[in-house]
């Protein structure tokens, strides 16, 4: 059994933007142990996104070689309904724009995975589900907020919802990407005591940031270079 | 469930499924109404046809039909048919007693010779009978106060189902209720004479016929002053327009088919200078019409009816004691009504078939209309989809929600469109009547005070800078200014031109099978049109969808 929760070997990527190939990932590895904050640290271009992306599946055309394993088992090779199993509760995620559905309220918003995991089982498990959403976003300040909309909440009550999300069916790993990129520091800085609060939990944490003072938050820090880690 | 809720939010959030239900409705109501009036038309079309001709018609026009009364007698003895009448029909002139002076209008109308008491029997001709008094209390509450027929007795019915005036016991004539111009249809399909003198059961009108000998040539006309003793309406305009009945006897005695003494034209005169007598000729007639008994097919009555006459022209021809013997079965004509009417039928059926093919193709447009709907639904909620895809949501979950959104919105466009078609038939001679008229004063009145209201609107919207604002109550505007100006120029217009389309009255019935199977055919297209941007959707990469644009 591998010590590692999450782990990538020697990742390539390159991406075909019509005739020219752009290779972002040039055999990056990376690892996170159960518990670990790692902050993904590096500058525009540099190939963590795609890391992230690689390393929560959500991009299903895999790296052009390197694998990823999770608890042990290399996750390159699922089939269609293991890979969005896996998206739904062994991973979560966290995005800089929030990408909240608009039609749907806060609740809705953070009802969502538990809602896709339970399929046509939804009304015996919408009331347990809903007491968890409601104790996590109540616990993230926004009790009050449970019936609003996306677009009547401010930038860090929007980013809380999404972390409520992430959380919605207890992943082992948060993979955020840049979750603070687009807030004020104050803000931003609200936001990483809530994801920090989580990891004291026991949350594992995969981060990306081009910020070395958010990445100072983490336990460890990886930094990526021109697709490379830099040792 | 989450494919149901976002459906639902999708659906309910924006402007833009309202405009996709209207237009598989209004699709949907298209050929809902088109195919409801060509079926209704051709339904009444067989209807009339039916009550006019009874089940199965015997043809032998020119010749006629000799010892018809013996045929009537065998077929009559049939288990399949449960009534028989003869019938001359024929061609001839109507001199009308209109205008005044003696330069009177002469028309030229199909005469029916009847049997009033068989007829009726066979054609339910009591029921076509216009001038008689309500059946009902009902039915007389339900006419205008002004309505003639409720101060009739039943004295012209009976004159008019007997077609003798009682009164002097002349032999009577019955017209179509649009033979004389003097007949006024009123809105409510009621009828009255233009001027009180020209109520035609009190006129004389004289009926000229033209024989046609054995021979096959024309013999010197006959004609003879039938007093009026009621009018007919059948429904069906060609016939109301055109036809007189008279009784048989007169018919036959006009039309030198009465029986007569048969004499041998070759041999020598007798010493007293007479002609030797073969025998009788007997009385003919042109057609037998046959009334079916209940749960009697047209068609098995025909087969019937071809071997009862079968055997009476063998009994004719056994029979040495009549000299004039039936035509043989060969050449007589014996059809079902449907088969006698193929000529108007056949091409109102095509035309309904082909109507329906035409306006499938409207299914097509609303497909189209689904599909440019929902690929830009689908390109707005691209972002959407990479979100879903995030948390874990299926290509079969994302197909499902866009899929959901086009039945739904066929579904309900459907409904919307049969219930609109509904009440377009419902009330489709109510709009004829309202487009025939003159458009009131009220109405281009307001069009243009709600125009003037949007020009107004229009130039608030100059001011404050809002094109989009100032361009929607322009065209508004301009739109209802247009509309009050063609109310005023409208004069009446007729559409239903009853002496195109058979009928004085649309059909206003729908067509229910149309009406589902086509509200079916909207649903599938709009689920149609909606899979192919749904199945787009299900395949985009989650990461590539988060970072559409």
């Amino acid at each position: 059994m591998s010590k590692f929760l999450l782990e990538a070997k020697e990742l390539r990527k390159t991406y075909h933007l019509g005739r020219v190939k752009v290779p972002v990932l040039r055999g990056a590895s990376f690892t996170l142990e159960q518990g670990e904050w790692v902050a993904i640290l590096g500058s525009s271009g540099s190939g963590k996104s795609t890391l992230l992306h690689l390393l929560g599946l959500l991009d299903e055309c895999d790296a052009d070689s390197g694998g990823v394993w999770f608890d042990g088992k290399p996750v390159a090779d699922l089939k269609f309904s293991a890979r969005n199993a896996y998206r739904n509760q062994s991973v979560g995620f966290v995005f800089q724009f929030y990408h909240l559905l608009p039609e749907l309220s806060v609740l809705e918003n953070a009802l969502l995975p538990n809602m896709v995991n339970a399929g046509m089982h939804w009304f015996s498990k919408r009331a347990q589900a809903q007491q968890h959403a409601t104790e996590l976003l109540d616990a993230f300040g926004l009790s009050h907020r449970l019936t609003h909309r996306p677009a009547e909440l401010s930038g860090g009550e929007r980013q809380r919802v999404a972390i409520a999300r992430a959380l919605a069916n207890q992943p082992r790993v948060l993979l955020a990407d840049e979750p603070t990129g687009n807030l004020d520091t104050r803000t931003g800085g609200e936001i990483l005591d809530l994801i920090a609060e989580k990891h004291r939990k026991g949350l594992s944490i995969a981060m990306v940031t081009h910020d070395p003072a958010v990445a100072a938050r983490a336990d460890r820090v990886v930094k990526l270079v021109d697709g490379c880690v830099a040792h | 469930m989450y494919p149901v809720q976002l459906a639902n939010r999708y659906l309910t959030s924006r402007i833009i499924p309202l405009i996709a239900v209207a237009a598989v409705a209004l699709c949907v109501a298209l050929v809902v109404i088109v195919v409801s009036v060509m079926s209704g038309f051709l339904d009444m079309l067989r209807a009339s046809g039916r009550t006019l001709m009874g089940d199965v018609v015997i043809s032998y026009p020119i010749r006629g039909i000799p010892w018809y009364e013996q045929l009537i007698d065998t077929i009559e003895k049939l288990p399949e048919a449960q009534a028989a009448t003869p019938l001359i029909d024929t061609y001839g002139l109507v001199r009308m007693p209109y205008p005044e002076g003696s330069e009177k209008e002469v028309v030229t109308a199909n005469v029916w010779g009847v049997e009033p008491q068989s007829f009726n029997r066979v054609t339910d001709f009591s029921k076509a009978l216009y001038w008689k008094p309500p059946a009902s209390p009902e039915a007389a509450a339900s006419m205008s106060p002004d309505d003639l027929r409720l101060k009739l007795s039943d004295k012209i019915l009976n004159d008019g189902l007997n077609l003798v005036k009682s009164d002097t016991g002349e032999p009577g004539l019955v017209l179509g209720m649009h033979v004389s111009i003097a007949n006024e249809r009123m809105r409510n399909g009621s009828y009255r004479p233009r001027y009180p003198q020209w109520f035609m059961p009190k006129q004389y009108v004289t009926l000229t016929l033209v024989p046609i000998s054995a021979k096959g040539t024309i013999a010197e006309p006959r004609e003879r002053v039938f007093p009026v003793v009621n009018e007919f309406k059948s429904g069906v305009y060609q016939i109301d327009k055109n036809r007189v009945m008279i009784s048989l006897a007169e018919a036959q005695k006009l039309l030198r088919m009465d029986a007569g003494t048969l004499y041998d034209m070759q041999a020598p005169p007798n010493a007293d200078g007479s002609l030797p007598v073969l025998g009788t000729s007997p009385a003919k007639v042109s057609k037998i019409l046959v009334r079916a008994k209940p749960g009697v097919t047209p068609d098995q009555l025909q087969t019937a009816v071809f071997a009862a006459y079968e055997k009476f022209a063998y009994e004719v021809a056994a029979d040495q004691s009549k000299v004039v013997k039936a035509p043989r079965v060969d050449n007589m004509s014996i059809l079902t009504w449907e088969q006698h009417l193929r000529d108007l039928i056949a091409p109102v059926e095509k035309e309904r078939e082909m109507m329906r093919i035409l306006f499938s193709i409207v299914y097509l447009v609303c497909a189209g209309l689904v599909l440019s709907i929902f690929w830009a639904i689908v390109q707005e909620k691209t972002r959407d989809v990479g979100i879903l895809r995030s948390v874990g949501a299926s290509r079969f979950g994302i197909l499902w929600i866009f899929l959901q959104y086009g039945l739904v919105i066929g579904a309900i466009g459907g409904l919307f469109g049969v219930g609109l078609g509904w009440l377009v038939i419902h009330n489709i001679n109510f709009i004829h009547e309202t487009i025939g008229q003159d458009a009131p004063a009220w109405s281009y009145i307001a069009s243009f005070i709600i125009a003037g209201i949007s020009f107004a609107m229009s130039v608030r919207g100059v001011t404050t800078g809002v094109l989009l604002s100032t361009l929607l109550w322009s065209v508004l505007g301009f739109t209802l200014a247009i509309v009050g100006a063609g109310l005023i120029m409208h004069r009446g217009t007729l559409i239903w031109d009853p002496s195109v389309y058979y009928f004085a009255t649309i059909p206003d019935q729908v067509d229910w099978f149309t009406a589902i199977i086509t509200w079916c055919g909207a649903v599938i297209f709009s689920v149609l049109g909606a899979s192919i941007p749904a199945a787009k959707a299900a395949d985009i990469h989650p990461v590539r969808a988060l970072r559409y644009e």
